[in-house]
């Protein structure tokens, strides 16, 4: 394993993993644009509505960062399968 | 409060039986060669997959901080207590990002805890010391949190309610020594299985709270109407409103730095680093990533019932009857809306949610005294068998000095301990995180850098008042920061003193051509994955 395999992935494929991981700090950690009650979703308040929906938001970010990033199964390498210390 | 309910009583006793003894099974469960060795102790046999990992996980960073101390500040101030839900959104992505790495060194070297990784990495008994003390004195106040939250249910069942001081706690107690001697005998086995029930209870407990209270309550309209009204109103205590509906411009620094120093902080926590070696392989850790959000949905939800115990007359008189105890506001939601069965139910979540976090953090605490205080400094030679021995006695310990914080420290807000523990432990976030990607630090800068901000993050949080009582100490854990003009969390400003120094020493240190130390990781070790890296093992030939 002379390189290592995730390290051969595109420029693009890092630039949107980073932009997945980035959104969910951004979105969360600026105050100022979701500190208010209005609009409302439902009975609830804006400040409060938004946040809960940034959790379902950073577990799709995660799972597509993670998706892109994931080194896929080689088939044909059983050597490589016995190596597990399990 | 003055009588038992039979009913809540008894079942929360019959789950507590098959907690625990479910932990004392846990030991023949994956049964080890040889439980006694640190590996199968501390981490399980390093072998959980995503499904296990994602209750082990679940069950270690979602604990009476969730079910009892969010609540209570969201009872108690209102929306600055909401800061827990984007730092259990941003922990996510951050941790994605470098446990990976910290997997696989560890994995390719052996590494159980932080501190052997510091340790080798920058060939520094003394900067490994400073990172293994700093991960057990802050893991006490979190055990500490844990207790509190299992005392606030025991108060509410009125179990243990009388003047004698001994008789008082010993439920607690009892419920303690069960706790230490299953995690005495099965290791981080027993806290992996007993996470399954943990979280079956609370995801049961807290889906019927949000669905069932509301509605008793006259809906989501009318319970954050109330809140909106109860915390604008002014307190008496302090002379100033309860607290705030949204952030207000003044608040906006600290719940920023209190979410984003929580989420740095929490993977430095040795009982978080644990729960990621014990995986099998770095996709586990990744996929757990994008899963383990379904439980910060259960924390947003947790923290909002604060405002429905704040729309409940019958859990405002209990708060106050208990000399303003926002601790019980959960339980006496519970106790007073929920049938008694399902009261009880409720309970067990949470004394439950307790032990399984208490029993890891106090594992992997004893797994860092063992490895780098122990065997560095006292016995050298002591045999795999003989070191988990003496873990498993330090797993006790930790627990006691956990008791000294609960006796210590002001209660106002319990989530100051959780907050107290993140101010120390964000600390070795440099030496460990940093160190990650990149030897640049020198290792007596780096130690240097940590004394600064452990000295100057525990002054200002001594200094903190409890509000409503001047002359208090460790009551908050934000303080104003001068030149910024803005309230930030100790924990954050600490740890830029951190990195300040730590830059400008190394700078220095370098030029002066100070020993640097030796480094015994290879590149590849960081990227090592047994299923397409067979760890450091050369002579592998080069693939595609």
């Amino acid at each position: 394993m002379s390189i290592p395999p995730e390290r051969r992935k595109s420029p693009l494929a890092w630039t949107a993993i980073t932009i997945l991981l980035l959104a969910s700090l951004v979105g969360t950690l600026w105050v100022p644009f979701y500190a208010r009650v209005t609009p409302k979703l439902g009975d609830f308040p804006f400040f409060y509505a938004y946040q809960m929906l940034w959790i379902p938001a950073v577990a799709i970010l995660s799972w597509l960062a993670y998706l892109l990033i994931r080194t896929p199964k080689r088939t044909g390498s059983p050597a490589s399968r016995r190596d597990d210390p399990r | 409060m003055s009588h038992v309910n039979y009913v809540s009583f008894t079942i929360l006793l019959v789950l507590f039986l098959v907690v625990t003894l479910t932990g004392f099974a846990a030991a023949r469960w994956r049964r080890a060669e040889d439980l006694l060795h640190l590996n199968e102790w501390g981490l399980g046999g390093r072998g959980f997959g995503t499904f296990v990992s994602w209750f082990l996980l679940g069950g270690d960073l979602y604990t009476a901080y969730t079910f009892i101390a969010v609540p209570a500040l969201v009872y108690g101030v209102g929306a600055a207590g909401f800061f827990a839900v984007p730092y259990t959104v941003i922990v996510f992505p951050i941790v994605f990002v470098f446990a990976p790495r910290l997997w696989s060194v560890a994995r390719a070297h052996d590494y159980v805890t932080p501190a052997d990784f510091v340790r080798g990495r920058y060939g520094s008994r003394g900067l490994a010391l400073a990172i293994a003390a700093t991960g057990i004195v802050a893991t006490m106040p979190y055990i500490a949190l844990q207790l509190v939250g299992i005392q606030s249910v025991l108060t509410v069942m009125g179990v243990g309610v009388t003047s004698n001081a001994f008789l008082k706690d010993l439920p607690l107690i009892i419920a303690f020594l069960i706790l230490a001697a299953y995690t005495y005998v099965s290791g981080l086995r027993a806290p992996a299985l007993t996470a399954f029930i943990k979280d079956f209870l609370v995801y049961l407990a807290i889906i019927v709270a949000v669905l069932y209270i509301p509605a008793r309550l006259g809906g989501w309209g009318h319970i954050f109407g109330t809140a909106s009204a109860h915390l604008a109103k002014t307190n008496p205590k302090t002379g100033k409103p309860f607290g705030a509906f949204v952030t207000p411009p003044a608040g906006e620094w600290a719940y920023a730095t209190l979410a984003l120093g929580s989420a740095l902080a929490l993977f430095m926590y040795p009982h978080a680093i644990t729960g990621v070696l014990a995986t099998k392989r770095r996709d586990v850790i990744r996929r757990n990533m994008a899963i383990l959000p379904a439980y910060s949905l259960i924390l947003g939800l947790v923290a909002l019932l604060g405002y429905m115990a704040l729309a409940s007359p019958a859990v405002t008189k209990g708060v106050k009857a208990d000399g303003g105890n926002a601790q019980l506001s959960v339980p006496l939601l519970f106790q007073h809306l929920f049938p008694s069965w399902f009261a009880g139910i409720g309970y067990s979540a949470i004394v439950i949610g307790a032990l399984v976090p208490a029993a890891i953090m106090s594992i992997a605490a004893a797994n860092l005294f063992t490895r780098n205080i122990y065997v560095e400094f006292f016995n050298r030679r002591a045999t795999a068998r003989h070191q988990a021995r003496v873990a498993q006695f330090i797993s006790l310990l930790v627990k006691i000095g956990a008791l000294v914080f609960v006796f210590a420290l002001p209660k106002t807000f319990s989530i100051n301990l959780q907050l107290l523990g993140g101010i120390w432990i964000l600390q070795t976030f440099p030496a460990i995180v940093v160190g990650l990607y990149t030897r640049w630090f020198h290792r007596w800068a780096l130690v240097l850098g940590w004394a600064a901000a452990m000295v100057y993050g525990t002054v200002e949080a001594y200094r903190q008042p409890a509000p409503g009582q001047p002359h208090s100490h460790f009551g908050g854990s934000s303080a104003v920061v001068p030149v910024l003009h803005q309230t930030v969390y100790i924990a954050v400003t600490a740890f830029v003193i951190n990195l300040v120094v730590t830059i400008v020493l190394t700078a220095v240190f370098r030029a002066a051509r100070l020993p640097a130390g030796a480094d015994e990781t290879e590149p590849s070790s960081y990227l090592a994955d047994p299923e397409t890296a067979p760890a450091p093992t050369e002579s592998v030939p080069a693939q595609g």
